[in-house]
């Protein structure tokens, strides 16, 4: 019976986790992040960003479009490898190619919402910033390293690119988008406006008082080190969301035969579940106290308007977007749910003090070991946040931190093979050393900044980086004798 | 006798859209070749950056999203009277 008394334990913590993970930060956070991303791969028109991303367009224009491509249009590699394969064959060349590529799995739609509500704002802000300055300054390199091959292909035709169908995406559908928005705003912003229950109501619910306890004593919890415990209001919420799990397989599965009843029902059930979960919800002796928050308010006012903006749209437009977002859920979601179990396992079984020593303080050595980490762990798409949640509450530094979720989703094997299978090994070592470096000082300058340094100093860093760096491409420029008036890079 | 291609990686998307063309061919009672695209000289070749890709006796009906069965059927029969 030892082995039980050593598995049961972890297994307690991994349930407990996915509980806590599901009750807490799914509905309001990653439900509208899922319909946002579907809404964005099914109602915006691709060509109206691909069509900047043609072999006669600008650098200052191709660079942000390969970087806002990334961030709208791609979700799974799915989307993103044929799109890189045209930028780099037919369009834009290695540079722009190699922007969209570091920029789309940091910095989508469903990344950085994820990253938002588990850990905080300000970390995806900068992860939103910094990679998108390091993408375009990757992708800047890359194509000065490797111009004159570049230019080989620039007699192929730009046929691709020109907008075949340029029409932008319909009015309809961007105020559809925008609502979404506001309703993933409403739902996850943690203002008092938003939070604050304007009236109460106590339902005399006899018992729940006593359930809230049974739930404290089987789901562990413990703010030390993160772990967060499930409510009645959790238990309800993820009752809910399994039913929204049948019904949604059962209609959208099937959708492009028709919409059924269950695929109304489904969506029935996700609006009642939005409104729930904004509810404040509390276990008191004389029954559940329920408290409308703005937010509740704030979501049924969304929730009302895309009914009305849903309905203009067609029926194509609606079954493309309950069809991608679907799928995102399908493919994303239970590797989500693994991802979050196993590191409520693994949680039990790392002492803090392994991370407080190794990464604990802002030093080059420990934003060098969370990118090794990032580089050498393959994660799937968006469990690298969890995973960076229990680092974070362990005790590592948040430089650190970013430094590994910059590297972790950039380098993972699958992008290495997929990359290397289409600009060649040399070209791809490249890169994964370049992403390597950036990380580590996104990392040292972002805790730089965390422990209170001034902006000045922040500036110096990022200045002498990029200077040592300039200097670095000068040299190299000088050794292989390119033709004047070549290095348009270096003129900004 | 019709040439149907699909072009994609073989993901989800791909694998629905061979779904809904095979099953408009056969309710059509249309006899087709369905050939599976997945080498990404070849799909650029279609000009086509969003995958997946239906193409029809060569001509490129649709691309970057999963077509109804009802519009496939559609352009089967264009490709049939063509």
């Amino acid at each position: 019976m030892d082995w039980l008394a050593a598995v049961f334990p972890l297994a307690q913590s991994g349930f407990g986790n996915l509980a806590a993970y599901l009750a807490a930060h799914v509905l309001l956070c990653l439900l509208p992040a899922f319909f946002i991303a579907g809404a964005m791969t099914a109602l915006i028109p691709k060509q109206a960003i691909t069509r900047f991303l043609g072999r006669n367009t600008h650098k200052r224009v191709s660079y942000p479009a390969a970087a806002a491509a990334g961030s709208v249009l791609a979700v799974c590699s799915c989307t993103i490898v044929p799109i890189f394969a045209g930028i780099y064959r037919k369009g834009a060349g290695i540079g722009p190619a190699i922007t969209f590529l570091f920029f789309a799995p940091a910095a989508n739609i469903l990344a950085l919402v994820y990253t938002g509500g588990i850990i905080g704002p300000d970390l995806a802000f900068a992860r939103f910033f910094l990679s998108l300055s390091f993408g375009i300054g990757i992708g800047l390199l890359m194509a000065m390293i490797f111009r004159s091959e570049d230019e080989a292909h620039d007699r192929a035709t730009d046929a691709l690119f020109a907008a075949q169908d340029a029409n932008g995406i319909s009015r309809a559908a961007l105020a559809f988008l925008g609502v979404w928005v506001v309703l993933l705003l409403a739902g996850t912003l943690k203002i008092g406006v938003l939070t604050d229950a304007h009236f109460d109501l106590i339902a005399p619910l006899s018992g729940v008082d006593s359930l809230q306890f049974r739930l404290d004593a089987l789901v562990p919890h413990n703010a030390a080190n993160g772990e967060e415990g499930v409510s009645v209001h959790g238990l309800a919420l993820i009752a809910l969301l399994a039913t929204i799990g049948v019904a949604a397989w059962r209609g959208m599965e099937r959708i492009h035969e028709g919409f059924n009843r269950w695929t109304w029902t489904a969506l029935g059930l996700i609006a009642a579940t939005l409104l729930v979960a904004s509810l404040a919800v509390q276990a008191v002796p004389e029954g559940l106290r329920i408290g409308f928050t703005g937010r509740f308010f704030g979501v049924f006012a969304a929730l009302g308007l895309l009914g009305a903006i849903g309905s203009r749209l067609s029926t194509d437009e609606l079954r493309d977007w309950l069809w991608e977002s679907w799928r995102f859920v399908k493919q994303i979601f239970p590797l989500l749910v693994v991802g979050v179990f196993l590191v409520g396992v693994i949680r039990v079984l790392i002492r803090p003090e392994w991370i407080q020593a190794l990464a604990g303080e802002n030093t080059v050595l420990a934003n060098l070991a969370g990118v090794a980490f990032g580089v050498f762990m393959y994660f799937p798409t968006l469990v690298e946040v969890p995973i960076a949640k229990m680092f974070l509450d362990l005790g590592m530094h948040r430089g650190p931190l970013l430094a590994y979720l910059m590297a972790d989703p950039e380098l993972s094997l699958q992008s290495i093979l997929i990359v290397s299978a289409i600009i060649g090994k040399l070209r791809t070592w490249t890169y994964v050393g370049w992403v390597a470096i950036f990380s580590t000082v996104a990392g040292l300058v972002y805790g730089a900044w965390v422990d209170g340094a001034s902006l000045a100093l922040v500036g110096a860093y990022l200045a002498s980086f990029l200077g040592l760096l300039a200097i670095g491409l000068w040299w190299a420029e000088r050794r292989n004798h390119v033709p004047a008036g070549a290095p348009a890079i270096l003129e900004k | 006798m019709l040439t149907i291609k699909i072009l994609g990686p073989g993901c989800a998307n791909c694998r629905r859209v061979e779904e809904v063309a095979r099953k408009a061919a056969t309710d059509l009672g249309v006899d087709a070749e369905f050939v599976k695209v997945t080498d990404f000289n070849d799909i650029l070749a279609y000009n086509v950056m969003t995958t997946p890709g239906l193409v029809i006796n060569e001509k490129l009906v649709c691309s970057g999203r999963v077509p109804a069965p009802n519009s496939v059927a559609g352009w089967i029969n264009e490709a049939r009277a063509a």
